[in-house]
């Protein structure tokens, strides 16, 4: 036995022994250490070619390779036979090469790439996470683009961030630097920052003699009056006063009228007291408490779809065709599921008299859509190749095309495909026509996106109408996102992670009724003792930062 | 009579011709009587030596913090460091006892019933009916994890879904199905049995085909039942395949997959639902933590290990029939 | 043999076989229904047995796709190829395992157990197979998985347990060397067993998807699972949808129907191999070998 036993564990160290002398002569990355964007060698070489200001970007062509994350709704096509690169191609003199890699498959391809240093000269569309950028961005990998690049080859970027400094902030990273370029909506047309509002069958309304509310109160009032009329005219009292996909969405859009919230949807934990000016973790304050309670009383009365837990999108949106919804969340009843007759509600007034429109997204929507790295040669061509997508003449070119041959303009200025885009001879959809112009489907891509060149379904008049009812009652301030050192970060992943996951379950058991809301106290104290006060530090330390102290 | 059917090629010990010498002498001849077979193994040996013992050494990315462009070598070492924070996680414990609670539920219920449906299904005469039951009950296996959760949410559902609609068809209360914690475990196990127990049965159908039909004629002219019969000579004939299934299957417990888990679970049912993989992809939202989830990997497969070893040891004593 | 002779056993086996059909086939005529009804329908619950409102829109979106005949032949290819390499590799491996008097096989066990639990991960993994040249070919998808631990058990109980002794003495004693007793004996008595390797092993291949995504760059050589992927995550994307009318909402509604037409149409081929398999189950095969 003992013979044995000397021979298994002999085995096995042999091997393994094999296998660690194995991995230390495998063929490892040594990722460089410079952190400007100079290349060097080929300085002098590049200066001539490269024009600093105009067109074409080089003059000589140059040959560059992009990391590039494809949505499963963008098409095969490969990027360089679609217009908008063929024209950017012709006017630049670069030629880009884009190696697709498949959203499924993007971090762990990313992963693969960075460890074998096998990474091409830039990330383009590829999800880049903030703590990688930092990561990244301090053993060199990334370039920084600060401190030279951006200041003078990319003066789109920096007037948008001259404009909207939040959008600055939110693009650097705790050490300072800059090393991406974003996804970015245009801050001003507030229905696109809305995004989802919440809508009101307004024939309903109308067959109740109701006017739209105003009030908590009001709304209150509707729903119930829903409950017991029949109004979609089929004999049975079926319809639902609110139904959705799960109850966070409705929270985020009532809570404005308690108060909390104030600094909009990039922060769902903290915001600042407008009465102390200080940080305040207002998911445990008694204003919230309130909107918890609120939301109960419509759970325990029937006023809100039993199914809202569990169901999907899909399933509500089947609701919605049968005509069975009075309120609910979304894009926009129309293009979800031909939902006619909605109005968006404005800010409602709650019972200590805020009425503030807290649901507003963050502008900046990947921090990380377009990287350079330490092994493109041409760090100054590539940042002026990628700026030009954020002025308007490159974002329409993105968005749009080319006039004549994908779009044309109207009358009153709007821009709009051609018919054989939108309604496509052989059939095709519209994402599906588009694959050949443009490669915007599926989202994440670096660029500056504005209700000039993009029409979602933002751009309804029912959505327009429900910006102009919110504008009056917007947050004052918005905040980006805060970025985090590696250590936050962790801290964020686990003791935040947590907090996070604790909460959302018992918010969940309040609302529903299977934790009373006598718990409340003992609830508090127990989010309290998960680490609230270490998480309130780390909070103050990246809104410091975030503000340039 | 059950000795011959297990004797196997394990009966088959051939004696040396030397006469006994030292043990050195005894092992050389031994290996080179048997230098063929060494050739047939010498394949699969250099596959695992290429494709699993040359990688090896990644396994201590789960003690440091791994930055991709330094490499496995190069990333800066922290010892216990994830693993600490997973084990301080304020739901550790919960994590634990769901992972287990499962395991051990599907375990108990999922492991018997497959061997039931070969019994059973072994029982019939070869012909229509046999063919049929054995491709309806293995064909749950080829759902998607998508579809088979999308279904069970709609057949569950307190206001549209059949179940129910039965239910209070016959005078009762709709049960929140998908969102009582209490419920959770339960029908995550049956419907994976639904889903898998056809297809787990073929193993078993497989084992019980060289059971020798001799056994049958001579118990049955002994006068014994059906029964009889099955309890006595199928489930012994079969004895081993369970055993070694069973070994494995624990040897797997730490390991609830996360798919499933993942669509069936809701804010609500988290104190039944949440299980280390779910847990470990939400830590990993904000950012790769690669790292992270390699050590909680390795914590599963050392716990999986030391089960499979500790089972492994008890089916020796008590059984033949072992891994090693 | 008694032909109509049925007993009480056989009654309550066979209708307690039939219940289970029953309840194992119910959720299984919902998921064909449901390919060809209307979704709205599907999801509000009124389908829940016959097609309600029929449509094809599933399976039209599914074949209008021209990658499904590319994904098919590879998926078709790399299955035989890959499933032939693991039958090989498993019984090499499972039958001098099974060998009671081969020294080291204990060692050698324990070894190949220990990787089911312990491996260095994707990064390492990858580059082995990188270094070896095989990134973006079909060996990609075979060679890294030329066998399963769990398969070779499974085999070698097989092997231990139905395999009398006095077969292999018989053998022995005829002068038959390791290579012959394997080819002559072993594999012939060994066709229940092969029969349940080339389903798990195929079932195995056809359904695999993750190698391909992780190894493969040209879309030529996807296999089916990638292009079914792609078709089911497509109507999952509703970040910037750049609709204005209410198009978008047959979009999204039509994405239900392709989500269960494409179950059907993935896994049908590979669904029928078992009932091509079953006569293979073949009761008593070991009778007419110690009679011979």
């Amino acid at each position: 036995m003992t013979l044995k036993k000397k021979w298994l564990g002999a085995g096995v160290s042999l091997l393994l022994a094999a296998s660690l002398i194995a991995g230390c002569t495998q063929s490892e990355n040594t990722g460089g250490k410079g952190n400007s964007g100079d290349s060097g060698d080929s300085g002098a070489a590049q200066t001539e070619n490269f024009n600093p200001t105009g067109m074409p970007i080089v003059n000589e062509p140059i040959q560059l390779t992009f990391f590039t994350g494809l949505a499963g709704t963008n098409g095969s096509t490969p990027f360089e036979e679609r217009l908008v690169y063929k024209e950017m191609q012709k006017m630049s003199n670069i030629n880009v090469k884009f190696e697709f890699v498949p959203f499924d498959a993007l971090t762990e391809k990313r992963n693969l790439a960075l460890a074998n240093g096998d990474y091409p000269d830039a990330f383009f569309t590829a999800r880049i996470p903030a703590a990688d950028l930092m990561k990244y961005g301090a053993e060199g990998v990334f370039v920084q683009l600060d401190g030279g690049l951006l200041e003078n080859y990319a003066p789109n970027l920096t007037a948008l961030m001259e404009k909207y400094p939040a959008l600055k902030k939110a693009l650097t990273m705790p050490d300072g630097h800059i090393y991406s370029m974003p996804s970015f909506y245009d801050p001003e047309f507030l229905p696109m920052l809305i995004g989802t509002p919440l809508w009101i069958k307004q024939d309903w309304l109308d067959q109740l003699g109701m006017k739209e509310p105003q009030t908590i109160d009001e709304y209150y009032n509707f729903l119930k009056a829903v409950k017991e009329t029949d109004l979609n005219g089929n004999g049975q009292l079926d319809e639902i006063p609110y139904s959705g996909s799960g109850i966070g969405p409705f929270i985020d859009q009532i809570k404005g009228a308690w108060g909390v919230g104030t600094r909009g949807l990039g922060h769902k934990y903290v915001d600042v007291d407008p009465e102390t000016n200080e940080l305040r973790f207002f998911r445990t304050t008694d204003r919230y408490k309130e909107v918890l309670q609120f939301i109960n009383k419509l759970y325990t009365e029937g006023l809100m779809d039993k199914d809202i837990f569990t169901q999907d999108s899909k399933t509500l949106y089947a609701k919605g065709g049968q005509n069975l919804l009075a309120s609910t969340i979304n894009p926009n009843p129309i293009t979800q599921f031909n939902g006619e007759g909605y109005v968006g509600l404005g800010a409602l007034k709650g019972p200590h008299g805020d009425q503030l429109y807290t649901h507003i997204k963050v502008p900046m929507v990947w921090p990380g859509a377009f990287a350079i790295t330490n092994k493109n040669p041409h760090p100054e061509a590539t940042v002026r190749w990628m700026d030009y997508f954020f002025s308007e003449e490159g974002a329409t070119l993105f968005f749009m095309g080319k006039e004549g041959e994908s779009y044309t303009v109207q009358p009153d200025g709007t821009l709009e495909f051609m018919d054989h885009i939108k309604n496509n001879p052989n059939g095709l959809t519209l994402d599906q026509a588009l694959t050949d112009y443009v490669s915007w489907m599926g989202g994440s891509y670096p660029g500056y996106v504005n209700v000039k060149w993009f029409k979602g379904s933002e751009s309804l008049p029912s959505a327009i109408e429900a910006g102009e009812k919110a504008e009056p009652h917007q947050i004052e301030e918005l905040w980006y996102n805060f970025n985090y050192t590696p250590e936050e970060t962790e801290f964020m992943s686990t003791v935040g992670s947590d907090i996070h996951t604790y909460i959302t379950e018992m918010e969940a058991k309040f609302v529903n009724g299977s934790a009373s809301f006598s718990e409340w106290d003992k609830y508090v104290e127990t989010v309290h003792r998960m680490g609230v006060e270490d998480y309130m530090r780390v909070y103050q330390t990246a809104f410091d930062r975030y503000n340039g102290k | 009579m059950g000795q011959s059917q297990t004797a196997g090629i394990e009966g088959v010990a051939l004696k040396p011709i030397q006469p006994t010498g030292k043990k050195k002498g005894k092992l050389y001849l031994a290996v080179k009587r048997h230098w063929r077979l060494y050739v047939l193994i010498a394949p699969v040996l250099v596959y695992f030596a290429v494709f699993h013992y040359l990688p090896m050494y990644g396994v201590q990315i789960a003690f440091k913090d791994f930055i991709g462009t330094r490499g496995i070598w190069g990333s800066p070492w922290v010892g216990m460091k994830h693993f600490e924070r997973f084990f301080d996680s304020f739901f550790f414990w919960r994590l634990l006892k769901n992972t287990i609670g499962i395991s051990l539920y599907e375990l108990a219920v999922g492991f018997p019933i497959p061997i039931l449906l070969a019994l059973m299904v072994n029982e019939l005469r070869q012909g229509a009916f046999k063919r049929i039951v054995q491709t309806v009950t293995y064909a749950p296996h080829f759902l998607s994890t998508v579809v088979l959760v999308g279904m069970v949410v709609i057949f569950l559902s307190p206001s549209t879904g059949i179940v129910n609609k039965a239910i209070e068809a016959f005078g009762g209360e709709a049960v929140y199905f998908m969102t009582e914690p209490a419920w959770f475990k339960s029908i995550y196990v049956f419907s994976g049995v639904w889903q898998q127990m056809g297809w787990s049965s073929i193993i078993y159908l497989a084992a019980l085909t060289s059971i020798d039909p001799h056994l049958h004629e001579a118990a049955r002219v002994d006068g014994a039942s059906r029964l009889r019969r099955i309890w006595h000579i199928n489930l012994p004939g079969i004895r081993p395949t369970i055993v070694i299934l069973l070994i494995l299957n624990v040897g797997s417990v730490m390991g609830v997959g996360f798919e499933k888990i993942f669509l069936m679970q809701n804010s609500l049912n988290m104190e039944s639902s949440d299980v280390i993989s779910t847990y470990v992809y939400r830590s990993g939202i904000l950012g790769a933590q690669y790292s992270f989830s390699a050590a909680v990997g390795l914590f599963n497969s050392v716990v999986n290990f030391i089960l499979l070893i500790s089972v492994n040891r008890i089916a020796r004593r008590l059984d033949q029939t072992s891994l090693w | 043999m008694r032909l109509r002779n049925v007993s009480m056993f056989d009654l309550i086996n066979g209708s307690m076989l039939t219940l289970i059909c029953l309840i194992v086939l119910y959720p299984l005529l919902f998921v064909i229904s449901a390919s060809i009804s209307n979704p709205a329908e599907v999801l509000s619950g009124n389908m829940w047995l016959w097609p309600v409102d029929i449509t094809w829109y599933g399976y039209e979106r599914v074949f209008h796709n021209s990658d499904i005949l590319t994904g098919y032949v590879n998926t078709i290819l790399y299955t035989a190829i890959g499933t032939t390499v693991n039958l090989i590799m498993t019984v090499l491996a499972a039958y001098p395992l099974a060998r009671a008097d081969l020294p080291g096989r204990n060692l050698m066990m324990a070894l190949i157990v220990f990787t089911m639990f312990f491996g260095g991960g994707l990064i390492p993994t990858y580059m082995v197979v990188r270094d070896l040249g095989m990134t973006n070919t079909m060996w990609a998808l075979i060679i890294p998985n030329a066998v399963s631990v769990y398969n070779i058990l499974i085999m070698r109980t097989y092997y231990q347990s139905s395999i009398p002794g006095e077969i292999l003495e018989a053998a022995a004693i005829d002068g038959s060397s390791d290579f012959r007793t394997l080819f002559r004996i072993i594999l012939p008595l060994s066709v229940p067993i092969i029969a349940v390797m080339v389903l798990f092993y195929a079932v195995g291949h056809w359904n695999s998807y993750f190698s391909a995504l992780i190894y493969l760059t040209d879309r030529e050589l996807y296999p089916l699972q990638l292009f079914m992927r792609e078709i089911l995550i497509q109507g999952q994307m509703e970040e910037m949808v750049n609709a204005a009318d209410s198009s978008h909402a047959q979009t999204i509604m039509d994405e239900e129907a392709v989500k269960y037409a494409i179950i059907v149409v993935a896994n049908l081929p590979i669904f029928l191999l078992y009932p091509f398999l079953q006569k293979y189950f073949v009761k008593g095969i070991m009778i007419g070998a110690i009679k011979g």
